[in-house]
């Protein structure tokens, strides 16, 4: 054996060695497509989807899925919060979740919303969820089996927990790292155009803030990066590179926002979940703090709402 | 002669079997593109082949006293309430109050929705056909149609420009009756095949004239390509067609690319309100400011002209024939009124009435009767000769 190959193979057992933690993680959080095609009928796994397009569910899910719909299952209308304790234990009976089940989660959009289902179900301290990585894309791709009957399940007995506040982060929270009163990291997970400040919201889209650009401080890693076309979350290793290049490394507690905080509790579940960091998304987000009165907020662009 | 026809509209078809199998590799959206052209070619043959035309079925029977195609029209919605119910039965297993079946053409019930009806039955009278009757004479080669599209847009864009205003004193409070949250779905089936009957032998009673004698068919091939299909075919395959597109796709419609169209081209020219309250909120023909070049209702409606081309070839029915000035004009202007009212009531003919009643849709029946009115009304004030 040559040095250099000698070299290489120590290289490579160091980077199995030094990503183990992280590619475990990935095992613990993720089932694969084939997994769940497999595990079906296992009484003690129950598939959820949270799709972001109403419709999808009906005209083909994973067969034996509970139908969740983020707009009305996940929030609080009336207050803008998440899911009340009542209302999130209702929907876990419905769904048929008992405390020994694995649930798998699922959506389109590249799991957008499967993941803030992830991070209700986090708060609310049930154990044992999954996503299937890939979502509906991936399953679809595969052309694995889809059905159109829903199923109602026998009532769940699983049991929510106290809201757990170190996932979610508030406005004072936001602004307190924003104004170096605490040590912290945003990621803000738009995309670049939002982020400098170009453009108040991308085209078509109802909600907005009546102010352009970001949290001063917030660094720009846009969620689309951590997917494979596939759809598929990348590796540990991959997934860490791209934090690390913007300065993400977990040295510090993070907060993910985006627009609404739905697509950023999917850059709050690769950082929390698959990378082990310290994570707190903040579902006010961008229309909330961009309109909050007195609120720093910093736009390269320098784009002013009204002016023409 | 007829095996040159027969070969040109096997040509048509083959083309659409082509576009339907290129499509269906595309990524994501491709078997649903697919699909809606094969559903489309489906519903464009089907109504070409036995003249499923609801002004012509109003007109017919109104003046002439004329009941088949009016019992098409009751077998369509009687075929479609049953595969509906039955698809719902899968999709939601009990009738939620809070809850909708997904992309069914429910729609609030308004003044707005009573004075569109009206006015899309007039504008039929006016131009001689529904929208859906004008694609596929647009197959027969009536070349006055694309004037009626056309006017049909314009009409749009001045729906799009009262929207707001309809939309905060008539739309918004307006309550969304779906029949199954108040009689569950066996109720609904019930009820509406009882009304169904009770129409067919308030048509029966009226109906006087003889129909017309159906030209004896020679051969079983003569029957489907040649010879107009018995009502009652037409209304069933209707009724399949559009369980089959709501199981799959989205309930049938042809004014969503449309309006799509007029909305994105009238947004970009700044004519439109900033935003249109509440608009895409409804289910029905939506028409969302367009991001993609083909969608499902885009290629539904194309292929529903080809469809009609391909069957109207086989019948020797296609008569390419160049409209006066006074044929064009009647056709924009029938055009814009049923551009107006389509847009109002979130549908035409086949979105509002017929998918809309086949879902339990109280909307579907209030635009049924509406748009009646607005042929008979027109009947009697409009003078001009029907073009169909």
């Amino acid at each position: 054996m040559s040095a250099r190959k000698l070299l290489l193979g120590v290289f490579a057992a160091l980077a199995t060695v030094v990503s183990f933690p992280a590619t475990a993680q990935h095992a613990k959080y993720l089932v694969t497509t084939e997994w769940l095609e497999k595990n079906l009928n296992d009484p003690k796994v129950r598939v959820v989807e949270v799709s972001v397009n109403p419709g999808l569910f009906e005209r083909g899910h994973i067969p034996g899925a509970a139908n969740v719909s983020w707009h009305t299952d996940l929030v609080d209308t009336v207050n803008r919060d998440i899911a009340p304790p009542k209302q999130f234990q209702a929907l876990l009976a419905r769904s048929g979740i008992n405390a020994d089940t694995t649930t798998i989660l699922y959506g389109d959009n590249n799991n957008w919303f499967a993941a803030w289902g992830a991070w209700i179900f986090d708060i609310y301290g049930i154990d044992n969820v999954k996503i299937l990585d890939g979502g509906r894309k991936k399953w679809e791709a595969e052309g694995r089996p889809l059905s159109n009957s829903a199923k109602i399940q026998t009532a769940g007995t699983a049991q929510i927990k106290q809201p757990n506040p170190a996932l979610r982060a508030h406005l004072q929270d936001v602004l307190a790292v924003a104004r170096n009163d605490k040590q912290g990291v945003l990621v803000d997970i738009r995309s670049a155009d939002e982020y400098n400040g170009k453009i108040f919201a991308p085209n078509g889209v109802p909600e907005l803030a009546v102010r352009a650009g970001h949290v001063p401080g917030a660094v720009n890693v846009t969620w689309s990066k951590l997917v494979a076309e596939d759809g598929t979350f990348k590796s540990a290793a991959e997934l860490k590179a791209i934090y690390q290049a913007a300065g993400v490394d977990g040295s510090k507690p993070i907060i993910t926002y985006c627009r609404i905080g739905e697509r950023s509790s999917h850059s709050w579940f690769a950082l929390r979940k698959l990378l082990g960091y310290d994570v707190r998304n903040y579902d006010g987000s961008w229309t909330e703090y961009g309109n909050s009165v007195g609120s720093p907020i910093s736009n390269p662009s320098g784009t002013v709402w009204g002016k023409t | 002669m007829s095996t040159l026809r027969y070969v040109s509209a096997a040509t048509v078809l083959a083309a659409v079997f082509v576009a339907a199998w290129l499509l269906a590799s595309l990524p994501e959206a491709g078997r649903s593109l697919s699909l809606s052209v094969l559903l489309g070619a489906a519903f464009g043959i089907v109504l070409q082949r036995s003249r499923f035309c609801f002004y012509c079925i109003a007109r017919d029977f109104i003046d002439r006293k004329e009941t088949a195609g009016m019992y098409a029209v009751l077998i369509a919605l009687g075929a479609g309430t049953l595969g509906y119910h039955a698809v719902f039965g899968a999709f939601l297993p009990v009738p939620s109050p809070d809850r909708l079946p997904p992309g069914a053409h429910i729609g609030p019930v308004s003044l707005a929705l009573v004075a569109g009806a009206f006015v899309f039955g007039v504008g039929m009278r006016v131009s001689g056909s529904c929208i859906s009757a004008h694609f596929y004479r647009l197959g027969e080669g009536a070349l006055a149609s694309p004037f009626a599209l056309l006017g049909a847009g314009l009409g749009f864009v001045l729906g799009f420009a009262t929207w707001n205003t309809l939309y905060l004193a008539w739309i918004q409070e307006a309550p969304v009756v779906w029949l199954p949250q108040q009689l569950g779905y066996g109720g609904t089936v019930l009820l509406q095949g009882v009304v169904l009957a009770a129409l067919a032998w308030a048509v029966s009673r009226r109906g006087g004239a003889k129909p017309v004698a159906a030209q004896a068919a020679t051969s079983p091939w003569l029957a489907v390509l040649r010879d107009r299909w018995p009502p009652a075919v037409g209304g069933i395959l209707v009724g399949f067609i559009g369980v089959i597109a709501y199981l799959r796709i989205a309930p049938l419609g042809v004014t969503a690319e449309l309006g799509s169209v007029a909305r994105t081209v009238a947004s970009s020219t700044g004519w439109l309100p900033g935003r249109l309250e509440g608009l895409d909120t409804f289910a029905g023909c939506a028409t969302v400011v367009k991001s993609v070049l083909l969608s499902n209702n885009g290629a539904f409606v194309l292929a529903l002209v080809a469809g009609a081309w391909s069957a109207a070839l086989a019948a020797g029915a296609f008569r390419p024939k160049l409209p006066s000035l006074k044929d064009i004009a009647r056709n924009f202007g029938g055009g814009v009124l049923m551009g107006w009212g389509g847009m109002t009531a979130l549908g035409c003919t086949v979105g509002t009435l017929l998918s809309g009643v086949m879902a339990g849709a109280l909307s579907g029946w209030i635009f049924g009767a509406a748009c009646f009115a607005g042929v008979w009304a027109g009947l009697r004030a409009v003078r001009a000769p029907a073009a169909a």
